[in-house]
């Protein structure tokens, strides 16, 4: 009986080079060394086409290869009889390779030399298992589906976009042992994404951008794919040299630089994984580990089935924003002139070109969370501290770029940037759709001027 | 044309010694159909006039490599070196089957224990690496050729170079 290719996954991960025997035209057999098979589905994989070889000559003219494949744990052999299909050149699987191979090469110091040119798709013919004894195996993991289901089962209970977010970070660390994680939001211009919660990190980086296309979570973003990657690889890593040269580049759209990506300095394993509905990207949701190798191929699959289940989440949460209640509801009264401020007066300047906002000297949030706070502020000086979500939507001077925006993404940024920042000034919730802002100093508010 | 033996032989010491050392060594050939079969083999011995490459096989774990180059099948193996990547690859139009010489079963252990430690310093686990090379056991065979192609297949611009004996 043909053995199941998913049952084999770990021999795809890039641990130990596979081996290829092709053969040519005249009946001479050719054998070489693969840096890694890639697992497609349970009948197909891909091999990394990097140069012109004669391997390549040989399946372009007889599509037969046969291939040995290693288990990186029990040292147990399987062959398998491929048959060519077809090149990809870009797209998610391609993508997908070209992050593999990366980190492959980068754990093998061979950067320099591997560049994937295509990924060359395969039938598996047959699957077979070479006799021998195998070494010692670790055991299934358990912890992997039941965890999956706690995690499940928890966002189910969470009636706003803040929390829900939060609960499925403190899952990932509860049932998963993930410590290090964050989650994406695309900007509507779709050319970047902003950090909209964190756990594990020093400093939260909520606020802090990257480009779409760029690094292991812009690329996941583009290619609606998840990236896994088992090494430590400068290509995919978020260095702020990196992020500056982005931030630089000519489309006039400056990215968020002030507020650094929190990610790990010497990530061993990465994964980011795509929340996505139909055609459309809600998010990524990106892990990583100090330990190399940390995620398998079982851990891509959980953590793709739970971003699944929040991307609905996310999605029922922000119908519920648009809830008839909130439209009917009348405008926040104001209650009264908010609580007289103690202390030294704080400088708040606006700058209208980027709408940053500065807290003294200290930079806090620019774009559409900054012109909420500048809003919320200006109307909290004329005495007013109640506002709701249905006005910041309808408020066309804060130039919401889309009604696709997700307005309780951007409020979540802006609560926790200041909550990190500026701890006098809170946005607290007060029931659906509405808040208060909280102000503990008194605040002078200066519209500066550019240069 | 053909070589003939007072050709200088294909292979250099630099690759004898290459062959002998902690190497991955894989062996693959094709059926009539030309279908190919592959294995691993393990261990190498190069004759002393470096005209006869000879690697280890286990006959269970070789059943369609064996097939195919019992029936007269050329035969092409790869050897790789996993600390540096180095890698060569040899053709032989057929090659000669038959059972362990004397001293070829120590020689075979040497490679394997070679390789093992080869790759448990490059971080693989021992239980993987000490298992990677004991098929190494009672159903070993030997197969012989005569390399008549060496090829350089180290990852880099010189992949794929046919390599011509010295002067």
């Amino acid at each position: 009986m043909m053995a199941a290719l998913y049952a084999l996954r770990r021999c795809f991960e890039g641990a130990v080079p596979a081996s290829i025997a092709t053969c040519a035209p005249d009946g001479v057999p050719n054998v070489a060394k693969l840096s890694h098979v890639h697992y497609v589905d349970n009948g197909h994989v891909a091999l990394s086409y990097q140069f012109f070889n004669k391997t390549r000559e040989n399946i372009l003219d007889n599509p037969r290869a046969t291939v040995e494949v290693v288990d990186p744990v029990s040292a147990a052999h399987y062959t398998l009889q491929l048959e060519y299909l077809r090149t990809e050149t870009e797209g998610p699987l391609f993508e997908n390779m070209k992050a593999r191979l990366a980190a492959i090469a980068s754990h093998t110091g061979m950067s320099k030399v591997f560049r994937l040119r295509g990924s060359d798709v395969y039938r598996v013919i047959d699957v077979e298992a070479v006799p021998g004894e195998a070494g010692p195996d670790s055991p299934p993991r358990a912890e992997l589906l039941s965890g999956l289901r706690a995690c499940v089962a928890e966002l189910s209970g969470c009636v706003d976009l803040a929390h829900l977010l939060d609960v499925m970070l403190a899952g990932l660390e509860r049932h998963w042992d993930i410590r290090h994680a964050m989650l994406l939001m695309p900007d509507p211009d779709g050319r970047r994404l902003y950090t909209v919660a964190s756990r594990g990190y020093p400093e939260s980086g909520v606020g802090s951008e990257v480009r779409m296309g760029e690094g292991i979570v812009g690329v996941s973003a583009s290619a609606r794919t998840p990236i896994r990657i088992g090494y430590a690889v400068q290509e995919y890593r978020y260095s702020q040299a990196t992020r500056q040269r982005f931030a630089a580049s000519a489309d006039g759209d400056a990215l968020e630089t002030e507020i650094p990506f929190p990610g790990l300095t010497e990530a061993g394993s990465q994964l980011a994984v795509p929340l996505v509905l139909g055609d459309r990207l809600l998010g990524v949701v990106y892990v990583e580990s100090p330990q190399e190798q940390r995620f398998t191929y079982e851990d891509e699959d959980a953590l793709a089935v739970l971003a699944g289940q929040l991307a609905l989440a996310v999605e029922l949460l922000s119908r519920n924003g648009e809830h008839p209640a909130e439209k009917t509801m009348p405008a926040a009264e104001p209650s009264g002139p908010p609580a007289q401020a103690q202390g030294t007066p704080v400088l708040i300047r606006h700058f209208s070109a980027d709408q940053s906002v500065f807290v003294d000297n200290d930079y806090l949030i620019k774009g559409v969370a900054g012109a909420i706070i500048w809003k919320l502020l200006r109307e909290h000086a004329e005495g007013r501290a109640e506002f709701s979500n249905r006005e910041l939507r309808l408020d066309a001077s804060l130039k919401l770029p889309d009604i696709n925006d997700n307005l309780d993404a951007r409020l979540i940024l802006l609560q926790r940037r200041l909550a990190e920042r500026c701890p006098f000034i809170a946005i607290e919730k007060t029931r659906r759709g509405c808040f208060r802002l909280n102000v503990g100093r008194p605040l002078r508010l200066a519209e500066a001027t550019a240069g | 044309m053909p070589r003939t033996k007072s050709d200088p032989p294909l292979l250099d010491a630099m690759h004898a010694e290459f062959l002998g050392g902690p190497v991955a060594i894989n062996v693959a050939s094709r059926d009539e159909a030309r279908v190919p079969s592959i294995a691993r083999a393990y261990g190498c011995r190069v004759a002393a006039d470096r005209r006869e490459v000879v690697v280890f096989l286990s006959r269970r774990r070789s059943t369609a490599l064996l097939r195919d180059l019992a029936a007269g099948a050329p035969v092409a193996v790869v050897f790789s070196r996993p600390k540096t990547h180095e890698t060569i690859q040899l053709k032989g139009a057929r090659v000669r089957i038959r059972p362990l010489a004397a001293g070829d079963r120590a020689r075979m252990l040497a490679c394997g224990a070679a390789f093992a430690t080869e790759i448990i310093a490059l971080g693989y686990t021992e239980s993987f690496s000490r298992a990677l090379m004991a098929p190494a056991g009672d159903d070993a065979m030997a197969i012989a050729f005569t390399p008549d192609a060496v090829f350089e297949q180290t990852p880099g611009p010189k992949a794929g170079q046919r390599l011509e004996p010295g002067p």
